[in-house]
Protein backbone atom coordinates (compact mmCIF):
# COMPACT_ATOMS: atom_id res chain seq x y z
CA UNK A 1 0.00 0.00 0.00
CA UNK A 2 1.53 3.34 -1.03
CA UNK A 3 1.55 6.43 1.17
CA UNK A 4 -1.46 8.05 -0.52
CA UNK A 5 -3.54 4.93 -0.23
CA UNK A 6 -2.60 4.64 3.45
CA UNK A 7 -3.59 8.25 4.10
CA UNK A 8 -6.90 7.73 2.37
CA UNK A 9 -7.55 4.61 4.36
CA UNK A 10 -6.73 6.37 7.64
CA UNK A 11 -8.99 9.28 6.73
CA UNK A 12 -11.88 6.95 6.03
CA UNK A 13 -11.37 5.09 9.33
CA UNK A 14 -11.40 8.46 11.11
CA UNK A 15 -14.59 9.48 9.33
CA UNK A 16 -16.14 6.17 10.32
CA UNK A 17 -15.25 6.75 13.95
CA UNK A 18 -16.77 10.23 13.82
CA UNK A 19 -19.97 8.91 12.32
CA UNK A 20 -20.08 6.24 14.99
CA UNK A 21 -19.69 8.88 17.67
CA UNK A 22 -22.50 10.96 16.24
CA UNK A 23 -24.80 7.94 16.00
CA UNK A 24 -24.02 6.98 19.57
CA UNK A 25 -24.74 10.45 20.87
CA UNK A 26 -28.04 10.43 19.05
CA UNK A 27 -28.85 7.02 20.45
CA UNK A 28 -27.90 7.84 24.03
CA UNK A 29 -29.39 11.31 24.38
CA UNK A 30 -33.03 10.20 24.54
CA UNK A 31 -32.04 7.94 27.45
CA UNK A 32 -30.16 10.53 29.46
CA UNK A 33 -32.78 13.21 28.81
CA UNK A 34 -35.70 10.86 29.19
CA UNK A 35 -38.62 11.71 31.38
CA UNK A 36 -38.36 10.28 34.85
CA UNK A 37 -41.18 7.95 35.76
CA UNK A 38 -43.97 9.53 37.77
CA UNK A 39 -45.64 7.37 40.40
CA UNK A 40 -48.45 7.52 42.92
CA UNK A 41 -47.56 8.36 46.51
CA UNK A 42 -48.03 4.89 47.94
CA UNK A 43 -45.53 3.37 45.52
CA UNK A 44 -42.63 5.10 47.22
CA UNK A 45 -43.72 4.36 50.75
CA UNK A 46 -41.97 1.00 51.10
CA UNK A 47 -38.57 2.43 50.24
CA UNK A 48 -39.03 5.42 52.51
CA UNK A 49 -40.26 3.20 55.31
CA UNK A 50 -37.26 0.89 54.97
CA UNK A 51 -34.92 3.85 55.28
CA UNK A 52 -36.84 5.33 58.19
CA UNK A 53 -36.69 2.09 60.14
CA UNK A 54 -32.92 2.26 59.91
CA UNK A 55 -32.98 5.78 61.28
CA UNK A 56 -35.41 4.97 64.14
CA UNK A 57 -37.07 1.70 64.98
CA UNK A 58 -40.19 3.50 66.19
CA UNK A 59 -40.46 5.80 63.15
CA UNK A 60 -44.01 6.47 62.00
CA UNK A 61 -45.19 8.21 58.84
CA UNK A 62 -46.70 11.59 59.63
CA UNK A 63 -46.72 13.52 56.38
CA UNK A 64 -46.47 13.06 52.60
CA UNK A 65 -46.06 15.76 49.96
CA UNK A 66 -45.23 15.92 46.27
CA UNK A 67 -41.63 17.09 45.80
CA UNK A 68 -42.09 17.65 42.07
CA UNK A 69 -45.12 18.74 40.08
CA UNK A 70 -48.21 16.56 40.18
CA UNK A 71 -48.81 15.21 36.71
CA UNK A 72 -51.52 13.21 35.01
CA UNK A 73 -53.92 11.52 37.32
CA UNK A 74 -52.15 12.27 40.60
CA UNK A 75 -48.58 11.13 40.12
CA UNK A 76 -45.28 12.85 40.68
CA UNK A 77 -41.69 12.11 39.76
CA UNK A 78 -40.69 12.63 43.37
CA UNK A 79 -42.54 12.37 46.66
CA UNK A 80 -41.39 13.40 50.11
CA UNK A 81 -42.20 11.34 53.20
CA UNK A 82 -41.79 12.64 56.73
CA UNK A 83 -41.33 10.28 59.65
CA UNK A 84 -41.45 11.03 63.34
CA UNK A 85 -39.75 9.14 66.13
CA UNK A 86 -41.70 9.41 69.41
CA UNK A 87 -38.72 8.14 71.37
CA UNK A 88 -36.28 10.74 70.12
CA UNK A 89 -38.88 13.41 69.30
CA UNK A 90 -37.14 14.01 66.00
CA UNK A 91 -38.35 14.03 62.41
CA UNK A 92 -36.61 12.91 59.25
CA UNK A 93 -37.66 13.34 55.64
CA UNK A 94 -36.94 11.05 52.69
CA UNK A 95 -37.40 12.05 49.08
CA UNK A 96 -38.05 9.13 46.75
CA UNK A 97 -37.53 9.06 43.00
CA UNK A 98 -37.68 5.98 40.82
CA UNK A 99 -37.70 3.66 43.80
CA UNK A 100 -34.61 5.16 45.40
CA UNK A 101 -33.95 7.48 48.30
CA UNK A 102 -32.27 10.45 46.68
CA UNK A 103 -32.45 12.83 49.63
CA UNK A 104 -32.61 12.33 53.36
CA UNK A 105 -32.59 15.11 55.88
CA UNK A 106 -33.46 15.80 59.47
CA UNK A 107 -36.23 18.32 59.81
CA UNK A 108 -34.72 21.37 61.39
CA UNK A 109 -37.78 22.19 63.44
CA UNK A 110 -39.87 20.64 66.14
CA UNK A 111 -42.72 18.85 64.46
CA UNK A 112 -44.60 16.59 66.80
CA UNK A 113 -47.26 15.16 64.53
CA UNK A 114 -49.57 12.17 64.90
CA UNK A 115 -49.06 9.24 62.52
CA UNK A 116 -51.30 9.03 59.51
CA UNK A 117 -53.73 6.13 59.53
CA UNK A 118 -52.50 2.82 58.20
CA UNK A 119 -55.03 2.80 55.39
CA UNK A 120 -55.17 5.79 53.11
CA UNK A 121 -56.23 6.15 49.52
CA UNK A 122 -53.52 6.78 47.01
CA UNK A 123 -52.85 10.16 45.45
CA UNK A 124 -54.61 9.21 42.23
CA UNK A 125 -57.86 8.40 44.00
CA UNK A 126 -57.62 11.59 46.05
CA UNK A 127 -57.12 13.74 42.96
CA UNK A 128 -59.99 11.99 41.17
CA UNK A 129 -62.32 12.72 44.09
CA UNK A 130 -61.25 16.37 44.30
CA UNK A 131 -61.46 16.85 40.54
CA UNK A 132 -64.92 15.41 40.39
CA UNK A 133 -66.23 17.64 43.13
CA UNK A 134 -64.68 21.03 42.37
CA UNK A 135 -61.20 20.69 40.94
CA UNK A 136 -62.06 20.09 37.31
CA UNK A 137 -64.34 23.11 37.20
CA UNK A 138 -61.63 25.27 38.80
CA UNK A 139 -59.08 24.11 36.27
CA UNK A 140 -61.34 24.77 33.32
CA UNK A 141 -62.69 28.08 34.55
CA UNK A 142 -59.43 29.60 35.79
CA UNK A 143 -56.78 27.67 33.91
CA UNK A 144 -55.69 26.22 37.21
CA UNK A 145 -53.29 23.43 37.98
CA UNK A 146 -52.82 21.15 40.94
CA UNK A 147 -49.88 22.63 42.82
CA UNK A 148 -49.59 20.66 46.03
CA UNK A 149 -50.90 17.40 47.39
CA UNK A 150 -50.20 16.57 50.98
CA UNK A 151 -51.28 13.85 53.35
CA UNK A 152 -51.50 14.53 57.07
CA UNK A 153 -53.61 13.69 60.03
CA UNK A 154 -55.70 16.24 61.84
CA UNK A 155 -54.15 19.35 60.34
CA UNK A 156 -57.07 20.44 58.16
CA UNK A 157 -59.92 18.56 59.78
CA UNK A 158 -61.78 20.71 62.26
CA UNK A 159 -63.83 18.59 64.58
CA UNK A 160 -62.23 15.31 63.45
CA UNK A 161 -58.68 15.39 64.75
CA UNK A 162 -58.14 11.71 64.08
CA UNK A 163 -58.99 11.99 60.44
CA UNK A 164 -56.20 11.49 57.91
CA UNK A 165 -56.72 13.75 54.94
CA UNK A 166 -55.35 14.49 51.56
CA UNK A 167 -55.21 18.23 51.04
CA UNK A 168 -55.09 19.36 47.42
CA UNK A 169 -54.21 22.91 46.54
CA UNK A 170 -55.13 24.09 43.07
CA UNK A 171 -53.45 27.27 41.93
CA UNK A 172 -54.28 29.74 39.19
CA UNK A 173 -52.42 32.93 38.27
CA UNK A 174 -54.27 35.96 39.56
CA UNK A 175 -56.86 33.93 41.44
CA UNK A 176 -57.13 32.70 45.01
CA UNK A 177 -56.04 29.09 45.37
CA UNK A 178 -58.57 26.34 45.83
CA UNK A 179 -58.12 24.06 48.82
CA UNK A 180 -59.82 20.68 48.82
CA UNK A 181 -59.75 18.32 51.79
CA UNK A 182 -60.36 14.69 50.91
CA UNK A 183 -60.94 12.09 53.61
CA UNK A 184 -58.03 9.73 52.99
CA UNK A 185 -59.91 6.77 54.41
CA UNK A 186 -63.22 7.06 52.60
CA UNK A 187 -62.19 9.11 49.59
CA UNK A 188 -64.87 11.76 50.10
CA UNK A 189 -64.40 15.50 49.82
CA UNK A 190 -64.90 17.00 53.29
CA UNK A 191 -64.12 20.67 52.81
CA UNK A 192 -63.30 23.19 50.13
CA UNK A 193 -62.35 26.83 50.38
CA UNK A 194 -60.59 29.54 48.45
CA UNK A 195 -57.67 31.40 49.88
CA UNK B 1 -21.58 0.01 -7.86
CA UNK B 2 -18.15 -1.30 -8.82
CA UNK B 3 -16.31 -3.53 -6.37
CA UNK B 4 -13.48 -1.03 -5.94
CA UNK B 5 -15.97 1.61 -4.82
CA UNK B 6 -17.47 -0.75 -2.27
CA UNK B 7 -14.04 -1.59 -0.97
CA UNK B 8 -13.35 2.10 -0.40
CA UNK B 9 -16.10 2.17 2.26
CA UNK B 10 -14.80 -0.85 4.17
CA UNK B 11 -12.36 1.14 6.35
CA UNK B 12 -15.06 3.64 7.35
CA UNK B 13 -17.52 0.91 8.28
CA UNK B 14 -14.79 -0.97 10.08
CA UNK B 15 -13.79 2.12 12.07
CA UNK B 16 -17.37 2.88 13.03
CA UNK B 17 -17.97 -0.70 14.12
CA UNK B 18 -14.84 -0.90 16.25
CA UNK B 19 -15.55 2.48 17.85
CA UNK B 20 -19.12 1.51 18.68
CA UNK B 21 -18.02 -1.82 20.12
CA UNK B 22 -15.46 -0.17 22.36
CA UNK B 23 -17.87 2.48 23.65
CA UNK B 24 -20.81 0.15 24.13
CA UNK B 25 -18.72 -2.34 26.03
CA UNK B 26 -17.62 0.38 28.48
CA UNK B 27 -19.61 0.97 31.67
CA UNK B 28 -22.56 3.36 31.40
CA UNK B 29 -21.57 7.00 31.79
CA UNK B 30 -22.23 8.40 35.21
CA UNK B 31 -23.55 5.11 36.49
CA UNK B 32 -23.02 4.25 40.12
CA UNK B 33 -20.65 1.40 40.74
CA UNK B 34 -22.82 -1.62 41.17
CA UNK B 35 -21.58 -4.57 43.13
CA UNK B 36 -23.27 -7.69 41.87
CA UNK B 37 -23.87 -10.32 44.48
CA UNK B 38 -20.61 -11.75 45.65
CA UNK B 39 -18.49 -9.90 43.09
CA UNK B 40 -16.27 -7.20 44.60
CA UNK B 41 -16.18 -3.85 42.86
CA UNK B 42 -13.30 -1.47 43.38
CA UNK B 43 -14.28 1.92 44.78
CA UNK B 44 -12.06 4.98 44.94
CA UNK B 45 -11.04 6.69 48.11
CA UNK B 46 -11.25 10.40 47.34
CA UNK B 47 -9.32 13.15 49.04
CA UNK B 48 -12.24 15.59 48.84
CA UNK B 49 -15.80 14.70 49.81
CA UNK B 50 -17.74 14.11 46.57
CA UNK B 51 -20.41 16.70 45.87
CA UNK B 52 -23.96 15.53 46.29
CA UNK B 53 -26.73 17.30 44.42
CA UNK B 54 -29.16 18.76 46.90
CA UNK B 55 -32.84 18.11 46.29
CA UNK B 56 -35.45 20.20 48.04
CA UNK B 57 -38.14 18.29 49.82
CA UNK B 58 -41.41 19.05 51.62
CA UNK B 59 -41.50 22.64 50.38
CA UNK B 60 -45.09 23.34 51.39
CA UNK B 61 -44.52 22.04 54.89
CA UNK B 62 -41.43 24.17 55.37
CA UNK B 63 -43.05 27.26 53.89
CA UNK B 64 -46.11 26.90 56.11
CA UNK B 65 -44.57 25.32 59.14
CA UNK B 66 -45.87 27.85 61.64
CA UNK B 67 -49.43 27.41 60.45
CA UNK B 68 -49.23 23.62 60.41
CA UNK B 69 -47.56 23.44 63.80
CA UNK B 70 -50.23 25.71 65.22
CA UNK B 71 -52.90 23.40 63.86
CA UNK B 72 -51.16 20.39 65.35
CA UNK B 73 -50.82 22.12 68.70
CA UNK B 74 -54.59 22.39 68.85
CA UNK B 75 -54.84 18.62 68.58
CA UNK B 76 -52.49 17.88 71.44
CA UNK B 77 -53.94 16.99 74.80
CA UNK B 78 -51.98 18.22 77.78
CA UNK B 79 -52.19 15.77 80.71
CA UNK B 80 -52.78 17.30 84.12
CA UNK B 81 -50.11 15.23 85.74
CA UNK B 82 -47.13 13.35 84.52
CA UNK B 83 -47.67 9.80 83.45
CA UNK B 84 -45.41 6.87 84.08
CA UNK B 85 -43.27 5.92 81.13
CA UNK B 86 -44.24 2.66 79.57
CA UNK B 87 -42.94 1.30 76.35
CA UNK B 88 -45.28 -0.67 74.17
CA UNK B 89 -44.62 -4.39 74.24
CA UNK B 90 -43.84 -6.02 70.97
CA UNK B 91 -46.82 -8.33 70.33
CA UNK B 92 -44.45 -10.96 68.99
CA UNK B 93 -42.91 -11.46 72.41
CA UNK B 94 -46.33 -12.04 73.93
CA UNK B 95 -46.99 -14.52 71.18
CA UNK B 96 -43.78 -16.44 71.98
CA UNK B 97 -44.88 -16.83 75.57
CA UNK B 98 -48.27 -18.11 74.53
CA UNK B 99 -46.68 -20.52 72.11
CA UNK B 100 -44.36 -21.80 74.81
CA UNK B 101 -47.26 -22.20 77.27
CA UNK B 102 -49.33 -24.12 74.78
CA UNK B 103 -46.34 -26.30 73.98
CA UNK B 104 -45.62 -26.97 77.67
CA UNK B 105 -49.28 -27.67 78.40
CA UNK B 106 -48.84 -30.89 76.54
CA UNK B 107 -45.85 -31.91 78.66
CA UNK B 108 -47.89 -32.61 81.79
CA UNK B 109 -50.28 -34.78 79.87
CA UNK B 110 -47.43 -36.70 78.37
CA UNK B 111 -45.81 -37.16 81.80
CA UNK B 112 -49.03 -38.49 83.31
CA UNK B 113 -49.43 -40.91 80.49
CA UNK B 114 -45.86 -42.02 80.94
CA UNK B 115 -46.41 -42.80 84.66
CA UNK B 116 -49.42 -44.84 83.83
CA UNK B 117 -47.48 -46.67 81.22
CA UNK B 118 -44.73 -47.57 83.69
CA UNK B 119 -47.22 -49.09 86.11
CA UNK B 120 -48.21 -51.62 83.57
CA UNK B 121 -45.65 -54.25 82.82
CA UNK B 122 -47.13 -55.74 79.73
CA UNK B 123 -49.35 -54.60 76.97
CA UNK B 124 -51.83 -57.36 77.35
CA UNK B 125 -54.68 -56.14 75.30
CA UNK B 126 -55.59 -54.24 72.18
CA UNK B 127 -56.97 -51.49 74.42
CA UNK B 128 -53.54 -50.84 75.88
CA UNK B 129 -52.06 -50.67 72.43
CA UNK B 130 -54.67 -48.06 71.63
CA UNK B 131 -53.60 -46.06 74.67
CA UNK B 132 -50.01 -46.19 73.50
CA UNK B 133 -51.08 -44.89 70.16
CA UNK B 134 -52.85 -42.06 71.91
CA UNK B 135 -49.68 -41.21 73.80
CA UNK B 136 -47.75 -41.12 70.57
CA UNK B 137 -50.34 -38.76 69.15
CA UNK B 138 -49.85 -36.50 72.14
CA UNK B 139 -46.11 -36.53 71.60
CA UNK B 140 -46.64 -35.60 67.99
CA UNK B 141 -48.86 -32.72 69.01
CA UNK B 142 -46.18 -31.56 71.40
CA UNK B 143 -43.57 -31.69 68.68
CA UNK B 144 -45.86 -29.82 66.30
CA UNK B 145 -46.38 -27.06 68.86
CA UNK B 146 -42.65 -26.72 69.40
CA UNK B 147 -42.09 -26.66 65.65
CA UNK B 148 -44.62 -23.84 65.32
CA UNK B 149 -42.83 -21.87 68.01
CA UNK B 150 -39.43 -22.39 66.41
CA UNK B 151 -40.80 -21.42 63.01
CA UNK B 152 -42.13 -18.17 64.45
CA UNK B 153 -38.78 -17.44 66.08
CA UNK B 154 -36.90 -18.23 62.90
CA UNK B 155 -39.16 -16.08 60.75
CA UNK B 156 -38.79 -13.11 63.06
CA UNK B 157 -35.10 -13.26 63.74
CA UNK B 158 -33.40 -14.90 60.80
CA UNK B 159 -35.72 -14.55 57.85
CA UNK B 160 -35.54 -10.86 57.05
CA UNK B 161 -32.35 -9.24 55.90
CA UNK B 162 -32.38 -5.51 56.56
CA UNK B 163 -30.22 -2.92 54.88
CA UNK B 164 -26.87 -3.31 56.59
CA UNK B 165 -23.28 -2.37 56.05
CA UNK B 166 -20.26 -4.33 57.20
CA UNK B 167 -16.88 -2.63 56.95
CA UNK B 168 -13.93 -4.99 57.15
CA UNK B 169 -10.21 -4.39 57.01
CA UNK B 170 -7.34 -6.54 55.88
CA UNK B 171 -3.61 -6.15 55.51
CA UNK B 172 -1.23 -3.69 57.12
CA UNK B 173 1.06 -1.12 55.53
CA UNK B 174 4.70 -2.11 55.44
CA UNK B 175 6.08 1.35 56.13
CA UNK B 176 3.77 2.65 58.80
CA UNK B 177 2.08 1.62 61.99
CA UNK B 178 -1.69 1.89 62.00
CA UNK B 179 -3.13 3.04 65.28
CA UNK B 180 -6.78 3.67 64.60
CA UNK B 181 -9.41 4.22 61.97
CA UNK B 182 -12.44 6.46 62.26
CA UNK B 183 -15.52 5.81 60.12
CA UNK B 184 -18.22 8.43 59.82
CA UNK B 185 -21.42 7.60 58.01
CA UNK B 186 -23.55 10.40 56.60
CA UNK B 187 -25.70 11.86 59.36
CA UNK B 188 -24.08 9.43 61.77
CA UNK B 189 -21.74 9.59 64.71
CA UNK B 190 -18.07 8.70 64.14
CA UNK B 191 -17.07 5.12 64.87
CA UNK B 192 -13.51 4.99 66.18
CA UNK B 193 -11.71 1.66 65.98
CA UNK B 194 -8.42 1.56 67.83
CA UNK B 195 -6.26 -1.32 66.72
CA UNK B 196 -4.78 -3.50 69.41
CA UNK B 197 -1.48 -5.34 69.06
CA UNK B 198 -3.37 -8.61 68.63
CA UNK B 199 -5.51 -7.14 65.86
CA UNK B 200 -2.45 -5.75 64.10
CA UNK B 201 -0.80 -9.14 64.35
CA UNK B 202 -3.91 -10.80 62.95
CA UNK B 203 -4.04 -8.38 60.02
CA UNK B 204 -0.35 -8.92 59.39
CA UNK B 205 -0.96 -12.67 59.17
CA UNK B 206 -3.81 -12.30 56.67
CA UNK B 207 -6.72 -11.99 59.04
CA UNK B 208 -9.79 -9.87 58.45
CA UNK B 209 -11.04 -7.41 61.03
CA UNK B 210 -14.63 -6.22 61.26
CA UNK B 211 -14.61 -2.48 61.84
CA UNK B 212 -18.32 -1.79 61.66
CA UNK B 213 -21.51 -3.74 61.21
CA UNK B 214 -24.84 -1.99 61.45
CA UNK B 215 -27.94 -0.70 59.76
CA UNK B 216 -27.55 1.86 57.03
CA UNK B 217 -30.06 3.84 55.01
CA UNK B 218 -30.51 2.44 51.49
CA UNK B 219 -29.27 5.46 49.54
CA UNK B 220 -26.13 6.79 47.92
CA UNK B 221 -23.87 8.14 50.58
CA UNK B 222 -20.33 9.03 51.43
CA UNK B 223 -18.32 7.47 54.24
CA UNK B 224 -15.51 9.50 55.71
CA UNK B 225 -12.39 7.57 56.73
CA UNK B 226 -9.67 8.96 58.96
CA UNK B 227 -6.47 7.05 59.57
CA UNK B 228 -4.12 7.69 62.40
CA UNK B 229 -0.74 6.10 62.74
CA UNK B 230 2.96 6.67 63.01
CA UNK B 231 3.01 8.50 59.68
CA UNK B 232 -0.25 10.36 60.20
CA UNK B 233 -0.26 11.49 63.82
CA UNK B 234 -2.80 14.18 63.09
CA UNK B 235 -4.97 11.87 61.02
CA UNK B 236 -5.39 11.55 57.28
CA UNK B 237 -8.83 11.54 55.70
CA UNK B 238 -10.48 10.12 52.60
CA UNK B 239 -14.02 9.62 51.36
CA UNK B 240 -15.68 6.55 49.86
CA UNK B 241 -18.99 6.63 47.99
CA UNK B 242 -21.25 3.63 48.43
CA UNK B 243 -24.79 2.76 47.41
CA UNK B 244 -26.15 0.17 49.86
CA UNK B 245 -28.87 -1.95 48.32
CA UNK B 246 -32.17 -2.12 50.18
CA UNK B 247 -32.65 -5.17 52.40
CA UNK B 248 -29.20 -6.50 51.58
CA UNK B 249 -25.93 -6.75 53.45
CA UNK B 250 -23.28 -4.65 51.75
CA UNK B 251 -19.64 -5.27 52.48
CA UNK B 252 -16.98 -2.58 52.24
CA UNK B 253 -13.44 -3.92 52.43
CA UNK B 254 -10.49 -1.66 53.15
CA UNK B 255 -7.15 -3.12 52.23
CA UNK B 256 -4.32 -1.44 54.12
CA UNK B 257 -1.55 -3.56 52.65
CA UNK B 258 -0.77 -1.13 49.81
CA UNK B 259 -1.19 1.99 51.86
CA UNK B 260 1.43 4.56 50.87
CA UNK B 261 2.51 6.76 53.78
CA UNK B 262 2.90 9.77 51.52
CA UNK B 263 -0.52 9.44 49.90
CA UNK B 264 -2.30 8.42 53.08
CA UNK B 265 -5.96 7.42 53.01
CA UNK B 266 -6.36 7.92 49.28
CA UNK B 267 -4.00 5.03 48.62
CA UNK B 268 -6.29 2.64 50.45
CA UNK B 269 -7.72 -0.04 48.22
CA UNK B 270 -11.43 -0.28 48.80
CA UNK B 271 -13.94 -2.67 47.32
CA UNK B 272 -17.59 -3.41 47.90
CA UNK B 273 -19.91 -6.34 47.30
CA UNK B 274 -23.25 -7.72 48.38
CA UNK B 275 -23.85 -10.80 50.44
CA UNK B 276 -25.40 -13.27 48.04
CA UNK B 277 -28.30 -14.70 49.98
CA UNK B 278 -29.50 -15.27 53.48
CA UNK B 279 -29.02 -18.98 52.84
CA UNK B 280 -25.35 -18.25 52.33
CA UNK B 281 -25.15 -17.18 55.95
CA UNK B 282 -26.65 -20.32 57.32
CA UNK B 283 -24.58 -22.81 55.42
CA UNK B 284 -21.35 -20.97 55.95
CA UNK B 285 -20.91 -20.32 52.25
CA UNK B 286 -20.73 -16.56 52.50
CA UNK B 287 -19.92 -14.53 49.48
CA UNK B 288 -16.66 -13.04 50.62
CA UNK B 289 -14.19 -13.31 47.79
Amino acid sequence: MDVHALKGWTARVTRGCCMGAILLVLAISPVSARDLAAFAARSGLDVAHAAAKVWAEDAVLVYVENDESVVGSGRSVRWGYLFFSPASQRSRAYSIREGRVIEAEDLSMDFVAPPVSAHWIDSESALAAADEKVGREFREKHGGVIGTMLLARGVFSDGSPDQTNWVLIYTSPGNPSLFVVVDATEGKVRRTWRG
Amino acid sequence: MPTSSLLRHVPAVLGMTVWCAVVLSAPAWGAEPVAPSGMPTEVRVERVRPKHEKYFTLRFLKANRDFIRARLDLLREEPGKSLADAAALDPRFLAYRELMQSALAGVDSVQASEDMRQRRELFASVTELGQLESQLDQLELLLAAQRTRLTALQADFTGHQRTELAVVARGLPADATMLSLTLTLEDGAPVIVTLTDAQRQSLREGGVLELFHGLIEPRDQVIALTLTGSRWPGGDSGFVSIAPARDRLTFLQLDFSRLQPEQGATSLRASTWLLETVAGLTDGAGAQP
